[in-house]
């Protein structure tokens, strides 16, 4: 009993804390490599040399920072990251966080990295880490407006906020399938939470690493730690949500949801490296006039499926 | 104590992590850097265990160098290329390096020893305090209101402003100082900032950029009669440098290095290839949405401002004027003038990939015809037409009108694809 409701559960959510990052790292070195970067290194080693890397380095300080501030915003994001993958359900008894709210739960996820995101940038007290805080708060809420409608949509069916009864409600047909729009418009707010690739608006090259302009050794490790584990907990929300989660023929259902989450964190890895970086104005016109309204299509979808 | 070491050991198998200070004719460095995948070439100086200073620092530099060297993390050492070491580092571990093909391993070299504590640690070069008193003024004694403005230590604090640029919300007002080594411009532009949000308010130019040294081709072309495939790679060339700066800008690092790695091989023996490379290059920008999602279609010059450029800026403003129709050499090629029409930073950069086209298409077409220039006395450069004694001056003040009211990203957008810097009165090495 409490092997498999706190043990295990405990144990895969600090194993994706700490390995997802890592396999994304990997992919992310391979998704360079398919686009033709020549690389000094093994994409096996590369992370590990780059996490020594930082380990090794001074933190260093900026003038008169909010110093407890700028210390915890890493950690902070980093804790909020292991929310999102306590809730994600690896089988129907594995599930670190199975409240009957999960999916609201996420959604306070998704508003506090705003949060977090802002104090990173503001805490600092440079101007190239201010710029990325405020751009990112510019944009934040509506990237979660489009993934709050687009998880509404995965709840009708359900006919339940908690994601094991929406990864239930998948049995016969997985989400992805059932609301065609959903997983592309959650893997764009993925990307855009997390500001990576044509998203990555907040630690932009136009801001020399935007929030993270002016943070160097472990701080900066926890950081990027912290950006990846991020990603992964999306990947979790994402499988769960859209591609059945622990559902799945002959292998057991923990490794069904890490071999969907690979999928997905590969998929985000070469769509990161594929398009240039947005421009903020083209992005509020994105999210606000395309994908918002594609948001409500998929909800009105999802309405009419769920009452047929 | 073995934990650590094992670290450093592992640290530095990693690529060596380069901020580049580039000086004057300090570019060369950086175009082989970039290149190499054993280094990593940062944009902020918190990024990096290496500081490079590549090329000539004049005096008024050593100040803002001592600022940048200071930045950097500990472990941490200064690599100089064809540069005099500041005074105060004259005793440290620092490394000298005048060739540049030895460049990369010295400093793979440097940061491997830095990490393994070989090199001494980079000694910090300025007191830790702030750089102005406080000014004790004011409500909260800092000479502000309520909870904002004022000049607490000598430097402006967040201040809304009455008026807005785009839509009338006001945001907080920062002004600050960037430059000389804000590696996202050109080397050695320094400017005041003031911004509302991320648009910029109003921008004033404190130092030009560093004069840009043209190939030696374009100086014999003003001597001699020249191959004209030999000028007209080294255009290609030119335009592909600038253009990895802008795809490095845009986030698309793989065709940045594409774009510099074809500039590398604007040589009379791969021009078949060349075009070929280039047409790839071209589509997969394209496709991959470098105007479609990057590039702002804004940052308009007008035609004083097009006047004043000349070269392709101008073309893309319209005016169709170029030195190249004044040579006997480039009317038996049937060369004609491109040109666009907006202006705009979009616009440049369709006129410079389409000159880039052009070039290649004249240098193959030239080769086989061994066609030569004829014309002494008006030579087209890269960054505009070179009349008399007169080269292209620096035209940097410019963005002090161009930029305000455009957003960060579509600023310096913009500053990517215009070429600013004066052109030096020697030739590149």
């Amino acid at each position: 009993m409490i092997l498999d409701q706190l043990i295990w559960p405990l144990l895969l959510v600090f194993a994706a804390l700490v390995l997802g990052p890592y396999w994304l790292a990997v992919l992310d070195g391979l998704a360079a490599r398919s686009f033709g970067l020549a690389q000094a290194q093994s994409v096996w080693i590369s992370p590990l040399s780059r996490g020594a890397w930082l380990l090794t380095q001074q933190t260093n300080m900026t003038e008169a920072p909010d110093w407890w501030a700028w210390r915890l915003a890493p950690a902070l994001y980093l804790s909020l990251a292991a929310i999102g993958l306590a809730l994600v359900p690896w089988s129907r008894e594995w599930v670190a966080t199975d409240i009957a709210t999960s999916l609201v739960l996420w959604g306070s996820v998704e508003a506090l990295a705003t949060v977090v995101i802002f104090l990173q940038g503001w805490s600092a007290n440079t101007l190239l880490t201010l710029i990325g805080a405020y751009r990112y708060v510019a944009l934040g809420l509506s990237y979660i407006l489009i993934s709050m409608f687009v998880l509404i949509g995965v709840a009708l069916p359900a006919e339940s906020l908690a994601l094991t009864q929406v990864v239930a409600s998948q049995q016969e047909l997985w989400n992805v399938l059932r609301q065609p729009l959903g997983l592309p418009l959650f893997l764009i707010v993925g990307l855009a939470l997390t500001f990576r690739g044509p998203f990555n608006l907040a630690d932009s090259t136009d801001l020399a690493g935007g929030t993270s302009a002016d943070v160097s050794g472990p701080q900066r490790l926890v950081w990027e730690l912290a950006r990846s584990a991020m990603l992964v907990a999306f990947s979790g929300i994402a499988t769960t949500a859209f591609l059945g989660g622990w559902l799945g023929p002959w292998l057991p259902g923990p490794l069904w949801v890490a071999l969907k989450m690979l999928a997905v964190l590969a998929l985000l890895a070469w769509l990161s490296r594929a398009f240039a970086r947005i421009t903020p104005e083209r992005c509020v016109s994105l999210m606000w006039t395309v994908l918002l309204p594609l948001a409500f299509v998929d909800l009105i979808w999802a309405g009419a499926e769920a009452l047929l | 104590m073995a934990i650590i070491s094992w670290l450093s050991r592992l640290a530095a198998r990693g690529p060596a992590t380069v901020f580049p200070a580039l000086g004057m004719r300090g570019e060369e460095a950086l175009y082989r850097l970039a290149l190499n995948p054993r280094i990593r070439l940062v944009d902020s100086p918190r990024h990096a265990s290496l500081l490079l200073v590549a090329g000539g620092m004049p005096p008024e530099m050593q100040e803002p160098l001592r600022r940048v060297h200071d930045q950097l993390p500990a472990p941490f050492t200064t690599l100089w290329y064809q540069s005099e070491p500041l005074l105060e580092l004259q005793q440290a571990d620092t490394t000298r390096v005048d060739s540049l093909d030895a460049l990369p391993d010295a400093l793979v070299d440097a940061h491997r020893n830095a990490l393994g504590g070989e090199l001494g640690v980079s000694p910090r070069l300025l007191p830790d305090a702030p750089p102005n008193p406080w000014q004790g003024l004011g409500d909260d004694g800092r000479g502000g209101e309520g909870m904002m403005g004022g000049v607490p230590y000598g430097r402006p604090m967040a201040m809304p402003p009455t008026d807005d640029l785009r839509d009338g919300l006001a945001l907080d007002i920062l002004t600050f100082r960037l430059g000389p080594f804000f590696p996202l411009w050109p080397a050695g532009l320094a400017a005041e900032v003031t911004l509302q949000g991320d648009i910029v308010q109003q921008l004033s130019v404190k130092s030009p950029p560093f004069p840009r040294p043209l190939a030696p081709v374009f100086f014999e072309a003003r001597e001699r009669a020249v191959p004209i495939a030999r000028l007209e790679l080294e255009r290609a060339r030119h335009h592909l440098r600038a253009l990895f700066h802008a795809l490095h800008l845009a986030g698309l690092e793989d065709l940045a290095l594409d774009a510099l790695g074809l500039a590398q091989s604007c040589e009379p023996e791969a021009i078949g290839a060349l075009e070929k490379r280039f047409r790839a290059l071209a589509g997969r920008m394209k496709r991959r949405g470098f105007f479609a999602l990057h590039l702002p279609a804004c940052g308009t010059l007008g035609e004083k401002h097009a006047e004043t450029l000349g070269g392709f800026a101008a073309r893309a403003a319209g005016i169709d004027r170029d030195a190249r129709l004044d040579d006997e050499g480039y009317r038996r090629l049937d060369f004609s003038v491109i040109s666009q029409r907006k202006g705009d930073t979009r616009a440049r950069w369709h006129q410079r990939l389409a000159e880039i086209a052009q070039s290649l298409r004249l240098a193959a077409q030239a080769q086989q015809d061994d066609a030569v220039t004829a014309n002494l006395e008006a030579l087209e450069t890269p960054r505009g037409p070179w009349r008399n004694e007169e080269l292209p001056g620096d035209a940097s003040a410019l963005l002090e009108e161009l930029l305000p009211g455009l957003e960060w990203g579509e600023a310096l957008a913009t500053v990517a694809s215009l070429d600013l810097a004066g052109v030096s009165q020697w030739p590149r090495p």
